[in-house]
């Protein structure tokens, strides 16, 4: 048996969040400036894209392997339905029980967390473990 | 009115159609690829799961933006 092939790739899912949080509160002390309700939609805006993308990888990770292949092509289907539903369903939450709400900062976290966080899948290599 | 109704399901029907779209090409690269190589499997997962990332990153916008003309612009 190759070396390669006991090798397991994993994402750093904990450092990934850690950083996706991190720059969430840093975003909403910047929206906190204009005021306070900016820098609070902000926050939840942000929450609102690293929930349902924290399932996401939390079920695409659940198999792994070629004997799982199936499995996880169907994992990763699902996972990406729910997280849009989530997504949604959040979103629609927060414009119905959050009042009020400023808008612009809630839509421009959520924007800046989902372009960032396809910059960091880039940013944050994969680590080989045994 | 109606018609921000009708802008909301089509920012959500064409996102969703692309993204079904671009879904299925990519899980089935992967299944394709993971015949092909079964010992690159996980290193092959951990690149459909950045590419999925890219993948729905302007359909999420866009769910965010349909709920925004659903609930507050018409609601």
């Amino acid at each position: 048996m190759s070396k390669n092939r006991s090798r397991i790739t994993h994402l750093p899912l904990a450092r990934w969040l850690t950083i996706e949080f991190s720059l969430i509160v840093i975003l909403s002390l910047l929206w906190t400036i204009e005021s306070r309700l900016a820098g609070y939609s902000a926050f939840v805006g942000g929450l609102i894209f690293v929930i349902p993308n924290a399932y996401f990888a939390h079920r695409m990770y659940r198999f792994e392997g070629a004997r799982n292949a199936h499995r996880m092509v169907g994992n990763m289907f699902r996972a990406e339905s729910i997280k849009i539903a989530l997504t949604a369903v959040f979103f629609a939450a927060v414009f119905i029980l959050m009042e009020p709400v400023h808008v612009p900062a809630l839509l421009f976290t959520f924007a800046v967390m989902v372009m960032m966080s396809a910059v960091l899948r880039f940013l944050i290599r994969p680590q080989p473990q045994r | 009115m109606e018609m921000v109704f009708i802008a909301a399901a089509i920012i959500i029907g064409l996102g969703a159609l692309a993204t079904g779209i671009g879904f299925g090409l990519l899980g089935g690269k992967l299944l394709e690829s993971t015949a092909r190589q079964p010992e690159m499997a996980n290193q092959l997962q951990t690149k459909t799961f950045i590419m999925a990332g890219l993948l729905d990153a302007v359909p999420m916008i866009g769910v965010g933006i349909a709920m925004y003309l659903i609930f507050v612009v018409a609601g």
